[in-house]
């Protein structure tokens, strides 16, 4: 013991110390205090504390079609300038195909459309135009898309009132939210679940043919209304104001209509509304938000204080939505929800319940059987052990991992994997005791032969999670960091502390032989 | 000091080996078997990699019929089912796309809240996710395997890496058998565990041939039957050890860790017997059929 290198006592001093000092935020605190050290805590995943996990897909399919849609409208009002019949527009999921009726103009035609798109191919056969986009064409309207979609996703979360979210890109076209905390994750689903394209169109009443016929002419669209799917609109294509122009928007009450929202258009929106408003009095306009009409009033009088009021048979609940959705903004595309996992805080505080019972007992399990196996040897190992424990939740505070319901299993595992390495040593030892050699001697031999076993074993287990890690998802993840921290601070603890224990308690007791 | 650490002898001289040929052929079976049962009747897969919409919820004592009568009518799909009490039920459906999801937790809510204490968690994976988490639980366990496989083959010669791959793979594939003939559900986390069986596998595995390359060298004379059971006896006592405190951990989060923790810890612990019967009567046998030495190569 005399012997004992200084500098190895002194490294178990202080990573030990280090361990007790940094686990206590995580073993004692649970709500944030503003301190730097005590906030080094553990923190806890969504199916632990409770909480809505969301996967979101832009779907920026639809938009890809819009764009076609808005080239085969171009081309449509091109050729009628030019008086070029179009015999048919066939649209594929990549390509835009318009047969004329001659080729004549259609050089010219190109050249005009020109004017409003750039960088799309548009090649002409004979008399068909074919229009197609690239890949980059493509891509640049997703990417910027996601970005959009992006921040109008973080408005309406914050709007919604949840607090710390977690809102970022996952992937080409995904957006991942995480929701702690979340008690209704269905309110956050439908404030994600609609586009939220608030315009403004005018009635045609005057063309009751196509309406009844249902045919649609250029320039017009058909919508029903949102509440009677049979009731039928005709309307401008074109709408005369949009959600864009919205500065404000808020839940109100009117005494006749019941629940509304009020709004508020910024200059540009005034104006615009103001002079679809002044040419049409006696027209009916229409609120339309995602495809239907919510309401179509008469106008009565123009509207120059570009404020107004949307009316509809809204809940109060429905219409506070709405104010929160134009408020912050559409969507460019609609987003789905393709992966959803949201655990109530009753199971979340259960399964953490259950997690400190299973660890404290395998705890206890393990140590009673170590000691009825090696004795005082199998006390080391228990406080070997413990100090591992203490290594573990410290190292998981600092680095700001977070703990999930895989994550106490792994750390349930390493309790019966970390004292491998004390086994391997004790079993090495006995094994050179036979051999009657100093008892030091002994000691070290069996450091020395265990310890490439021990490396081997270990780097192995590390590799099968650090695989883990890289692939899993979410809690997988969770477990494969503990499972790696519980192997990395056995190795330490056993190495060194173990070593450090067994030498204080031959010294303390003066033993000549070990009875192992 | 209590006189159990004589449990395992420390001179211990079991012919493991000897019974070889019987080991081979009970593994064997088992390995049809297995196959046999993965590819006719395969895994109890759950939302994760089959996709559709989980719900699990708390009653106050309403029976699990009563809450079947409710919302059979309503979904085409949908299974009920206790999960660890009688006041705890589960409830799975089946959506055909993303879409509906919303709208068919929401009915769901809708029918049984008067009937219902607590909506514990509700969670839905789309047809595009759960593919997508299947083959990236494929890439892991493969990618697992093979960067095990190399680092065994850096360490030791080849002719350890093959063992322990034979080992390794007996192990994984026997352990999947096991969870499709208990209908075990089959999970991310079940992914999980068949990894960590898989690191727990190789370790055991390890250690003994560290013993064999140890002894290897040792003993040149022995011949390589005996080396071998040599090899096996001498980490017998830490083989089962470490067992019997993995295990031990492993019950306790079984019995307590609450119930969706329970498929996990039901898996490892299959794997870890399966794991430990595998290093010993696979891994190390397999080393015959090269009938080599090492350091006779190393000598020439």
């Amino acid at each position: 013991m005399k012997n004992y290198p200084l500098w190895k006592i002194f490294i178990v001093i202080v990573l030990l110390s280090l361990g007790i000092i940094f686990a206590i935020p995580s073993i004692l605190y649970k709500e944030d205090t503003g301190s730097w050290y005590l906030d080094n805590r553990l923190n806890l995943g969504l199916d632990l504390q409770g909480g809505s996990y969301l996967l979101l897909e832009v779907q920026t399919d639809v938009l890809i079609q819009e764009e076609f849609e808005n080239f085969s409208d171009t081309i449509r009002l091109i050729a009628r300038e030019k008086r070029v019949k179009i015999s048919n527009i066939e649209k594929n999921k990549n390509e835009l195909k318009v047969r004329f009726d001659s080729a004549d103009k259609l050089k010219e035609i190109k050249v005009d459309f020109f004017k409003s798109y750039r960088s799309i191919k548009f090649n002409i056969t004979n008399n068909i135009a074919s229009i197609t986009i690239d890949e980059l064409y493509k891509k640049t309207i997703q990417d910027s898309a996601i970005k959009q979609s992006l921040e109008i996703v973080r408005k309406r979360i914050d709007e919604s009132g949840t607090k710390e979210p977690l809102i970022q890109r996952s992937g080409r076209d995904r957006i991942l939210l995480q929701l702690p905390g979340v008690k209704d994750p269905e309110r956050i689903k439908d404030l994600l679940g609609k586009t939220a394209k608030l315009n403004f169109h005018m009635v045609d009443d005057d063309d009751t043919k196509s309406l009844s016929l249902n045919v649609v002419p250029f320039g017009r669209m058909i919508l029903s209304d949102i509440d009677n799917e049979e009731i039928k609109y005709l309307l401008e294509k074109k709408s005369r104001v949009g959600g864009e122009n919205l500065i404000d928007a808020y839940a109100s009450f009117d005494q006749t209509e019941g629940h509304a929202v009020s709004f508020r258009f910024d200059t540009t929106g005034a104006q615009k509304f103001g002079k679809a408003t002044s040419e049409n009095i006696g027209k009916r306009f229409a609120v339309v938000l995602d495809g239907v009409v919510i309401t179509a009033p008469v106008i009565n009088s123009a509207i120059t204080g570009g404020s107004g009021i949307i009316t509809g048979n809204f809940t109060s609940q429905e219409a506070t939505d709405l104010a929160v959705l134009l408020r912050a903004g559409a969507l460019p595309a609609p987003l789905e929800i393709v992966e959803e996992r949201s655990v109530g805080p009753g199971l979340g505080a259960d399964s953490i319940e259950a997690g400190k019972i299973a660890s404290i007992i395998g705890m206890i399990l393990v140590c009673i059987f170590m000691i009825l196996i090696y004795g005082s040897f199998g006390l080391i190992a228990n406080i070997s052990l413990i100090a591992n424990l203490f290594i573990i939740i410290a190292l998981l505070g600092t680095i700001g991992a977070t703990l999930t319901l895989p994550g106490i299993a792994g750390i349930v595992l390493t309790i019966g994997m970390a004292v491998d390495a004390n086994v391997l040593i004790f079993e090495r030892i006995k094994e050179e005791n036979t051999k009657n050699k100093r008892i030091y001697e002994t000691i070290k031999k069996g450091f020395d032969r265990a310890l490439s076993t021990i490396l081997d074993a270990n780097i192995t287990t590390l590799i099968a999670s650090l695989l883990l890690f890289v692939f899993g998802s979410g809690p997988i993840k969770g477990f494969s960091i503990t499972l790696s921290l519980g192997v990395i601070a056995s190795m330490f603890t056993a190495l060194m502390l173990t070593n450090l224990l067994i030498h204080i308690y031959i010294f303390s007791t003066s033993k000549k032989e070990l009875n192992l | 000091m209590f006189g159990l650490n004589k449990l395992i002898p420390i001179d211990s001289d079991y012919k493991f080996l000897d019974y070889r040929k019987k080991f081979y052929i009970i593994s064997g079976i088992a390995i049809i078997l297995s196959l046999s049962l993965l590819l006719f009747k395969g895994l109890n897969l759950g939302i994760d990699f089959k996709g559709g919409t989980l719900i699990e919820v708390s009653t106050n004592n309403t029976d699990i019929g009563e809450l079947r009568d409710i919302l059979s009518p309503n979904f085409n799909e949908v299974s009920l089912q206790e999960f660890g009490d009688e006041n705890t039920i589960i409830i799975r459906l089946q959506n055909e796309n993303n879409q509906e999801s919303i709208e068919t937790v929401n009915k769901v809510k809708k029918l049984i809240s008067n009937k219902v204490k607590e909506f514990r968690r509700s969670e839905f994976v789309g047809p595009t996710i759960s593919s997508e988490l299947l083959w990236k639980g494929f890439q892991a366990v493969s990618f697992a395997l093979l960067a095990i496989l190399i680092y065994i083959w850096l360490r030791f010669e080849w002719q350890f890496g093959f063992g322990a791959v034979v080992a390794l793979t007996h192990d994984v594939l026997f352990t999947l058998g096991v969870l499709s003939i208990l209908n075990i559900e089959f999970s991310l986390s079940t992914i999980a565990a068949v990894l960590t069986i898989a690191g727990y596998s190789i370790n055991d595995t390890v250690v003994i041939f560290d013993r064999v390359r140890e002894n290897l060298r040792k003993y040149k004379k022995l011949e390589l039957l005996d080396l071998f059971n040599l090899s096996i006896n001498n980490t017998l006592s830490r083989t089962v050890m470490t067992s019997i405190t993995t295990l031990l951990a492993l019950l306790s989060l079984y019995i307590f860790g609450g119930e969706v923790i329970k498929p996990f810890a039901l898996t490892m612990i299959i794997g870890v017997l399966i794991g430990t019967y595998s290093s010993i009567f696979i891994a190390v046998p397999t080393l015959l059929v090269f009938k080599f030495r090492p350091q006779d190569e190393d000598e020439n």
